[in-house]
């Protein structure tokens, strides 16, 4: 028994050695990768002028579709916000998916609503549409509110599309905080890329302790809170140097749900957004993917380094919880919706990268790290660790995860360099060092949350809870739902 | 001994005597973890070096920036009366003292009268040309425009094209067809303000795309340019290139160039949709009746977006030979169809609505709504 135990144990630690120098590997060539097309990204657009776009007649038409669920709080101000983005030929689309509180009527009355008759071309499945309503004022002629029956975010997002009269579709979360540039920057790609480009996303940074004023952020602050600082870090690391390796090896699988612009016809002939699943974004980038592979049709997915979209992030520890929760599920539910493209070559970067890449380090390394600390608990308690060997193989990961953080704070520091304070910097440099130790753990065991309640059947969307930016920075004044 | 010294020493034994006699991935995780932790040390000391370079370098430049703007102010306030090369004379022995051999200022200078230069007209951007050249900022950009580098290059053509450094056509051709798309257009965009014999030189010979961003560019460089003599685009839209044609296309709209008309026409029958669907709405805009025959031939071949097009087109043209195509087409199977054969019909002159309200009378549920919406002036079409 015992001589079976030692043997486990040697090949258990291997196991978890290969397993974490393989996930290290991979992280350095993304890396590498990302910092390519960053370096080649800030290069070309230090020359480009964005007023031609916003000028030109030859630009293309976005509609912004934002769907509103019980947001009778800030709506007013984020629809204004919306309307004063820097673009020429865009709509603003307001889908009130059923809200139970007033927002339909305080849109009505500030806006000064009437009923259209708009004959809605349902081309994708959604629910019925109660009324599609403009402005009388001229002032607010690029909004449109539509009213449907409540049926969640992807329903009211495709309710949207088949209200939307323009080529290019940004589907955005209505509270959060968009650059006045967005639109350019997200548009550029559709108007330089030798292919076909189908959707583009841009960066997505944290809000938390942000100064915003009238709907628009006028200084950025490191958060006052630990956990959201945390998350600052896992947001550079994840859309400067993960997401734009992944944009330059044209194998990008998600655009945040916060924000990105879609080819409205690409998005049309796949159905639009997938209702049964948690993980709408993902599901729907990695559906339009595979029907370009499948139409045989050369496309990009584009992601652009430029922090075009603040959002708030959780600070208490229950709603991050079940934000990752979620995400987890999400990402369950798209990988076994599209579980033949496994090492499928037929869909090229897709099916023999992005995918398994997807399976063994986003869905299934939280479960091996955790299988890991559990049978490590389980021979320790057996009294058959080696405690020195396991001390310097979780040193290892640590410190390389130290290394990660900062070259990634590296990347900001080289590119946007968004906190100018000295002192944020130091505290961001310093959360490098924590975040193993407090965050990450516990982001492991949302995971496995998330894995459990996938398998027992729990899939509600789970209440998500924000403070919302009234005032001078993120304070308790409006609590929003989404069900 | 104390606890970190302990700490140390175990370490230096670890890295030192011991390393060899560890398993093989006990010594690879030694050695990560040394290669992270050195990497973590150099990485704070670069970026705490660059702050602090950052920091000193925009002191340098702010006070240059002051100085030199204090300098180029003054020509705003210089009286009009004056004459051009008094006023010259007056700066340029100022300026000629500025340290041009340190790059920052040659930076900021340059930089700063660009800025004064698109920024203001008549006697200011003269005097600020001649200044330009006899500081020898010209020949600067020239061996720019000749660097090896494509990011100089480019710096070098912004230079000329804003300064109308106009004898800098000639080197600037060179590059308008060429491989790297940013250096293409700038290139383009810059032969296009400063070539005085032929602007639109490039287009003969362009063999690379010219992509729609560029095309946004270009256009909006020869739409807003008034001293521009602008050619019949006609010429070009039997290039090879598509990029090109579809360039000379959205010109030849934007101008109403008329002429173009049989050229525009002969296009329905081109290999690239977008050519054929930008030249159908021509057609529409331009209110070629001549060529709404063709477009009713080719209908039936094209996707659904040009068929889209060629029906707004119709109804654009309104010339009443249609009217029972267009009143076909309100029963397709595709809602879209629909809807615009009802847009042209709406836009008949001769009581296009009217039309619309009969057939309401007796249509079905689905296209009475669609005609509502169709009659609904608050939503756009």
């Amino acid at each position: 028994m015992r001589e079976f135990v030692t043997t486990f144990e040697t090949l258990f630690n291997n196991a978890i050695f290969y397993y974490a120098l393989f996930v290290m590997g991979s992280y350095v060539i993304l890396t590498l990768l990302s910092a390519i097309e960053m370096n080649g990204y800030m290069k070309k657009n230090s020359y480009v002028n964005y007023r031609e776009i916003l000028v030109s007649p030859l630009a293309p038409s976005v509609s912004i579709l934002a769907p509103a669920y019980n947001e009778e709080a800030t709506i007013i101000e984020n629809i204004r916000s919306l309307l004063s983005l820097h673009y020429g030929n865009y709509e603003v689309i307001i889908i009130n998916d059923g809200s139970k509180d007033n927002t339909f009527q305080r849109m009505f009355d500030y806006y000064q609503l009437e009923k259209v008759d708009f004959a809605v071309d349902y081309q994708i499945k959604c629910n019925e549409i109660r009324g599609v309503y403009k402005s009388k004022l001229p002032s607010f002629s690029k909004l449109t509110v539509v009213d449907k029956v409540n049926g969640g975010k992807s329903d009211a997002l495709n309710a949207g599309i088949n209200v939307s009269a323009k080529d290019l579709i940004l589907c955005i979360d209505v509270d959060c905080i968009v650059q006045e540039d967005a639109i350019l920057k997200l548009a550029k790609p559709y108007l330089e890329e030798k292919y076909q480009v189908i959707a583009t996303g841009g960066v997505v940074r944290i809000a938390n302790s942000c100064v915003v004023e009238d709907g628009k952020l006028v200084e950025v602050n490191m958060p006052k809170n630990l956990w959201p600082r945390f998350q600052v870090l896992e947001y550079i690391r994840a859309f400067l140097m993960g997401r734009m390796a992944w944009s330059r090896l044209n194998g990008l699988l998600i655009i945040s749900g916060a924000m990105g612009l879609f080819d409205k016809n690409t998005v049309i002939k796949v159905g639009g957004y997938d209702h049964t699943t948690v993980g709408e974004d993902m599901e729907l980038v990695v559906r339009m993917r595979r029907y370009m592979y499948e139409q045989d049709r050369r496309f990009k997915v584009v992601y652009i380094p430029d922090p075009l979209c603040w959002t708030e992030a959780p600070t208490d520890l229950q709603i991050l919880g079940r934000q990752r929760n979620r995400w987890t599920r999400g990402t369950i539910e798209t990988l076994w919706m599209h579980k033949d493209l496994f090492f499928n070559p037929r869909y090229g970067v897709l099916g023999m990268l992005s995918y398994p890449y997807w399976f063994f380090f986003e869905w299934l390394a939280p479960i091996i790290e955790f299988l890991g600390i559990s049978v490590f608990i389980m021979l320790a308690l057996m009294g058959n660790i080696n405690w020195e060997f396991s001390a310097i193989l979780i040193g290892m990961v640590y410190f390389f995860s130290i290394a990660l953080s900062t070259v990634a704070v590296l990347f900001e520091e080289m590119s946007y360099q968004q906190y100018t304070k000295g002192g944020d910097l130091v505290k961001l440099l310093l959360a490098a060092f924590l975040e193993p130790l407090f965050y990450h753990p516990l982001t492991v065991y949302w995971a496995i949350r998330g894995n459990i309640d996938k398998f027992t059947g729990k899939n509600n969307w789970g209440a998500m809870t924000r403070k919302g930016f009234k005032g001078n920075n993120a304070s308790a004044t409006t609590e929003q739902t989404i069900t | 001994m104390n606890f970190f010294e302990t700490i140390i020493n175990y370490i230096k034994e670890t890295y030192t005597d011991r390393l060899v006699y560890f398993p093989s991935n006990i010594r690879v995780s030694l050695l990560i973890i040394l290669f992270c932790a050195i990497a973590v040390l150099e990485l704070y000391i670069y970026i705490a070096f660059r702050r602090l370079h950052q920091a000193s370098q925009n002191r340098e430049l702010k006070n240059w920036k002051e100085h030199i703007d204090n300098m180029l102010a003054n020509l705003i306030i210089f009286d009009e009366s004056e004459e051009t090369d008094d006023i010259v004379a007056h700066f340029y022995p100022k300026m000629k003292k500025l340290p041009l051999r340190n790059s920052v200022v040659n930076k900021v200078l340059i930089s700063e009268m660009l800025t004064y230069h698109r920024n203001f007209t008549g006697q200011i951007q003269e005097v600020l040309s001649i200044l330009y050249r006899k500081l020898g900022l010209d020949k600067k950009s020239k061996r720019k425009i000749n660097n090896k580098n494509w990011e100089i290059k480019i710096e070098g053509i912004r230079e000329a094209n804003e300064m109308r450094i106009t004898e800098m056509a000639d080197e600037i051709i060179k590059y308008t067809d060429d491989e790297n798309a940013l250096l293409r257009m700038e290139a383009q965009a810059a032969y296009i303000k400063l070539s005085e014999k032929d602007p639109f030189h490039f287009l003969d010979r362009a063999q690379e795309r010219i992509l729609d961003w560029h095309q946004v560019v270009l256009f909006e460089i020869i739409t807003k340019n008034k001293q521009l003599t602008i050619p019949p685009f006609s010429k070009w839209l039997r290039s090879p290139n598509d990029t090109v044609v579809m360039l000379c296309l959205k010109l030849v709209d934007h101008f109403m160039q008329f002429d173009a008309a049989d050229e525009v026409e002969r296009l329905l029958k081109h290999h690239n949709p977008r050519i054929v669907k930008k030249s159908v709405e021509i057609i529409g805009k331009l209110e070629l009746s001549d060529a709404e025959k063709n477009m009713f031939e080719v209908y039936f071949d094209q996707p659904e977006d040009i068929k889209l097009e060629i029906l707004n087109s119709i109804g654009k043209i309104s010339s009443g030979n249609y009217n029972d195509f267009l009143a076909s087409r309100i029963y397709s199977p595709d809602i879209k169809v629909k809807r615009e054969a009802f847009y042209a019909i709406k836009r008949d002159p001769n009581n296009g609505e009217d039309k619309l309200r009969e057939i309401y009378k007796q249509t079905t549920l689905e296209n009475q709504a669609i005609i509502n919406h169709v009659l609904d002036n608050r939503i756009k079409s």
